[in-house]
C-alpha cells in the first residue's frame, strides 16, 4: 500500500506523529460541557474568517458604494444572503461564547497558577472580539451603522484631556467620513484579525502546554 | 480490552468528524462557489436597437464613424460602455454597419481615407472598406450589426453579453 | 501562591490527568457536537431570520435614534446615570477599571483556593457585575423608544424603480406631467400658467448625472420655480427616497440605460384581457396613483376631490358623485375625455390619458365600477 510508504516518509520529515502525540493523543482531566466554549469560539472565529474573506470579494469600503455593494451581496449575488447572514449572526454568537467562556474560566478559577498568561491573552481576545464588533458595525454604512459609530466614537471622545485627540484618531478627522470607514475597514479585516490570530496561537499553545484545567474539587 | 475499545471509539469519532466536516464543507463550500462565480452567470445581457441618426447624414460610399454609449448595471455600479461603428452606405439602400473592434484581439481599427482600408494598430491588420481581411492575423471579417430603418432613422441592433 | 502550594497543585493536577481521559477522542467529541450545533444554528439564523435591510446612512436625518449593537447596550445605558460633568467617569474610568481589573485578575487574586465554596467573595462580586450588565441591557431595550418606522427599504432595482415611480406620481406629476412631458401648469399655486419644459428628453437625461438630478430634487431650483424636496430643506423626501426617484428617472427616460427584464414588469399598469372585468384595486388604483393623486390629494387645489381610496374616487369633493356605476356620462369619464363641464376642465390637465387607459376606465364604469376583482 502506498500510504504505508508515503506516511513514514512524510512523518520522518514533518514529525506528524509528534504533533499527534502532543496535541491530540494526550491525557486530560475529565471535564464537563462548559469546557467546550473555547473551541466553540474558535469554531465561530473560523466561520467569521471564511465568510468575512468571502464578503470582501464584493464589499467596497467607500461611503458612496459600501451600502450599494452590500445591497448587491444581499440581492444580486447567489448565496450572498447566506454568507452575510452567517457573518452577522456569527458575530453575535461569538460575543456570547467568548463572554461565557470567560465566566466559566472565572468560576472554575482556571486563571490561577499556572495559567495566568492564558487568562491575560484571553482578556485581550475578548477585547479584540468586541473591537471586531465595533468596527464591523460601521461597514454597511446604513443608518444604524452611521449613528451607532457617531455615538460610539463620541463616547471615546469624552475621555478627559485627550478625548478630542482620541476622537480624531478614531475617526481620522473631526467628522465621521470616508477616512473613518477606510480605517475601520482596515482595522476590521487586517489589524484586529492579525492580533486575534496571533493571540489565539499563544492561547492554544498555552492550553496544550499546561493542559486543560480540571474541575475544582471541594478541597481545592 | 479497554485499549481496543478506545481504538474503535477513536476511529468512530474520526469518521463522524470527517462526515460532519464534509457536510459543513458542502453546505458552506458549494454556496461559496456559487457566490464567487455568480457575476459570471448573471451578467445583464444587452440587446437593444440603437439609433445612429438619419441615413441622410451618411455620405454614400464613405465609411463614417459614429460613437455612442450604453449604460448597464454591473453589481453596484452602472458601467458605461462606449461603442464606435463605421456606417457604410453603399449604392441604393445597401447599408453596412461595421464594428470597430478588430476580430483578432479586440483593438480598435480606424479608417484611413488615403488607403481606403481599416487599419488595426496592434498587429498591422488591414481590412477593406467592406470589412474583408486584406492582410494580418484577424480570423474573420469585421463584425457587422443588424440594421433597420424607421422613419428615415437608421437603427442598429447591439447585442452583448 | 507559594512554592508548596504550587507543588501541591501540580501534584493534584497530575493525578487528575492520570485519572482523566484521552483528549482525542474522549474530550474532543463534545467540542465536535457543539461545533455541529453552532453550525446548524448559524445557518438557521441566516436562513430564517437573516439580516434586516436598513436605510442608507443619512447624516442629515436628525430623527434617527442611534443605538449600538446589543452587546454594547449595557455601556450605553450606564451613561444615563452619569450627568454631563462627570460623564467621563462612565465612559473612561469604569470601563477602563473593568478592563484592568480583568487583565490583572490572576495577579491580585491571591486566594489559592479554587472551589467556589472557598471563593465566595470573588464569585459574589462577579455575579453582581454580570447581573448589573444584564439589568442594564434589559433596561436599555425597554426604555429606548422604538425607531420611527421608515417603511420597507427597497433593496432591489425593481423595488427601487417602483418606489421612485410612487414618489414621482405624488411629488412631481402636477408640474412635470405623468411622463415628464411638461406643458402649461394648471392648478399649482404660484406657478399657474408657467410653461414647463419636458424633462424626459435626451437633452435632460444625457447632460445631467445622477448626482445632478439628485441635487436638483433635493435643493430645488427656486429661481426656476422648483421647490426643494429634500427633508432637510422643507420637502417630504428622505435621501433614499430621492435616490429611488433618480433611479426611476434614469431607467425610464434615459435610452442609454438598459432596464433589466425583471424591472420592466414592475412598472407596468396591469393589462386587461378582452373578457376581463376591471376592478378598482387591480386596474384603476395604479392608474389613479400614477396620473391623478399628485393633485388630487389633501392640501392641493382640487375642488376637494381626493383620490386616495375607492370611496373617495367614487364620491368626494364639491361635484360628487364622480363615478356613477354603469353611467358613461359620469363626471370622471367625461373629464378624461377632455370635455369641459361644470365640475372642471380636461383631466389630466397637461396631457390626455392614452386611449388604452381611457378604455380601462370606461370598461370599469360599464361593469358597475367594482372595487374588488371577481374571483
Amino acid at each position: 500500500m502506498i500510504s504505508k510508504r508515503v506516511f513514514p516518509w512524510l512523518d520522518e520529515r514533518l514529525g506528524l506523529t509528534t504533533i499527534y502525540k502532543t496535541t491530540l493523543d494526550r491525557m486530560v482531566p475529565k471535564v464537563n460541557w462548559w469546557f467546550t466554549l473555547g473551541s466553540a469560539t474558535l469554531f465561530l472565529f473560523v466561520m467569521q474568517l471564511v465568510t468575512g474573506i468571502m464578503l470582501s470579494v464584493y464589499y467596497v469600503p467607500s461611503p458612496d458604494k459600501a451600502y450599494d455593494s452590500i445591497e448587491y451581496i444581499m440581492t444580486g449575488v447567489a448565496f450572498g444572503w447566506l454568507i452575510r447572514g452567517i457573518h452577522h449572526w456569527g458575530a453575535t454568537l461569538m460575543v456570547i461564547t467568548v463572554f461565557i467562556h470567560m465566566l466559566r474560566v472565572f468560576f472554575y478559577a482556571a486563571y490561577k497558577y499556572p495559567r495566568e498568561i492564558t487568562w491575560t491573552t484571553g482578556v485581550f481576545l475578548l477585547l479584540a472580539t468586541l473591537g471586531m464588533g465595533f468596527t464591523g458595525y460601521l461597514l454597511p454604512w446604513n443608518q444604524k451603522a452611521y449613528w451607532a459609530t457617531t455615538v460610539g466614537t463620541s463616547i471615546a471622545g469624552s475621555v478627559p484631556g485627550i478625548g478630542d485627540f482620541i476622537l480624531r484618531a478614531l475617526r481620522g478627522g473631526s467628522d465621521l467620513s470616508a477616512v473613518t470607514l477606510a480605517r475601520f475597514f482596515s482595522a476590521h479585516i487586517w489589524m484586529l484579525p492579525a492580533v486575534i490570530i496571533a493571540l489565539i496561537g499563544v492561547h492554544l499553545y498555552l492550553v496544550i502546554r499546561l493542559g486543560i484545567s480540571s474541575v475544582p474539587k471541594e478541597n481545592d | 480490552m479497554a485499549r481496543s475499545s478506545n481504538v474503535t471509539r477513536r476511529g468512530f469519532i474520526t469518521s463522524v468528524m470527517a462526515f460532519a466536516g464534509s457536510i459543513m464543507g458542502v453546505v458552506v463550500g458549494l454556496p461559496i462557489i456559487g457566490y464567487l462565480i455568480s457575476p459570471a452567470l448573471n451578467g445583464a445581457k444587452t440587446d437593444a436597437w440603437v439609433p445612429v441618426g438619419k441615413l441622410d447624414n451618411y455620405p454614400p460610399n464613405v465609411p463614417t464613424q459614429f460613437s455612442f454609449t450604453r449604460t448597464k448595471v454591473n453589481g453596484w455600479e452602472k458601467t458605461v460602455n462606449s461603442y464606435s461603428v463605421y456606417v457604410l452606405r453603399g449604392d441604393g439602400d445597401k447599408i453596412k454597419v461595421l464594428s470597430t473592434v478588430c476580430t483578432h484581439l479586440g483593438c480598435r481599427v480606424s479608417y484611413s481615407k488615403d488607403s481606403d482600408t481599416y487599419a488595426c494598430p496592434c498587429h498591422d491588420a488591414r481590412f477593406s472598406r467592406e470589412g474583408v481581411v486584406l492582410s494580418g492575423p484577424p480570423p474573420r471579417p469585421m463584425d457587422q450589426y443588424e440594421t433597420k430603418m424607421d422613419n428615415g432613422t437608421l437603427f442598429i441592433r447591439v447585442l452583448a453579453s | 501562591m507559594n512554592d508548596i502550594q504550587k507543588a501541591q497543585y501540580n501534584e493534584k493536577y497530575k493525578r487528575a490527568k492520570r485519572n482523566g481521559e484521552k483528549f482525542f477522542p474522549d474530550t474532543l467529541y463534545k467540542d465536535l457536537l457543539i461545533a455541529i450545533a453552532l453550525f446548524l444554528l448559524l445557518v438557521g439564523l441566516a436562513a430564517f431570520i437573516g439580516v434586516a435591510a436598513e436605510p442608507r446612512a443619512d447624516p442629515s436625518d436628525t430623527t434617527y435614534i442611534p443605538r449600538p449593537e446589543w452587546y454594547f447596550l449595557f455601556l450605553f445605558e450606564m451613561l444615563k446615570f452619569f450627568p454631563g460633568s462627570i460623564e467621563w467617569v462612565g465612559t473612561t474610568i469604569i470601563p477602563g477599571a473593568a478592563v484592568i481589573a480583568l487583565l490583572l485578575l490572576p495577579f491580585y487574586d491571591k486566594n489559592p483556593n479554587r472551589h467556589w465554596k472557598r471563593r465566595k467573595f470573588a464569585l459574589t462580586f462577579m455575579s453582581v457585575v454580570v447581573a448589573a450588565m444584564v439589568f442594564l441591557t434589559i433596561r436599555a431595550v425597554i426604555t429606548t423608544p422604538p425607531q420611527k418606522d421608515v417603511g420597507a427599504v427597497a433593496t432591489t432595482l425593481p423595488a427601487k424603480i417602483a418606489a421612485g415611480l410612487d414618489f414621482y406620481s405624488v411629488q412631481c406629476n402636477e408640474c412635470h406631467g405623468a411622463e415628464g412631458e411638461g406643458g402649461v401648469i394648471k392648478g399649482v399655486k404660484g406657478l399657474e400658467g408657467f410653461k414647463m419644459k419636458p424633462i424626459n428628453s435626451q437633452d435632460e437625461m444625457y447632460t445631467r448625472s445622477d448626482d445632478t438630478l439628485y441635487n436638483i430634487i433635493e435643493y430645488g431650483q427656486p429661481s426656476l420655480g422648483m421647490p426643494p424636496f429634500g427633508k432637510a430643506f422643507g420637502g417630504e423626501l428622505s435621501r433614499s427616497d430621492i435616490g429611488n426617484l433618480v433611479t426611476y428617472l434614469r431607467y425610464t427616460w434615459d435610452n442609454r440605460v438598459e432596464l433589466p427584464k425583471e424591472a420592466a414588469q414592475t412598472n407596468a399598469i396591469p393589462t386587461l384581457g378582452p373578457t376581463d372585468i376591471p376592478s378598482y384595486d387591480v386596474n384603476i388604483a395604479p392608474i389613479v396613483k400614477r396620473y391623478c393623486v399628485s393633485c388630487h390629494r389633501p392640501g392641493k387645489e382640487n375642488n376637494n376631490y381626493v383620490m386616495g381610496s375607492y370611496a373617495d374616487v367614487m364620491n368626494s369633493g364639491d361635484h360628487k358623485p364622480n363615478v356613477v356605476p354603469g353611467d358613461l356620462n359620469s363626471n370622471l369619464i367625461r373629464m378624461i375625455h377632455r370635455e369641459k363641464i361644470d365640475a372642471g376642465g380636461e383631466m389630466p390637465p397637461t396631457k390626455a390619458l392614452s386611449p388604452d387607459l381611457v378604455a380601462i376606465f370606461e370598461r370599469w364604469v360599464k361593469a358597475g365600477a367594482p372595487e374588488k376583482p371577481k374571483k
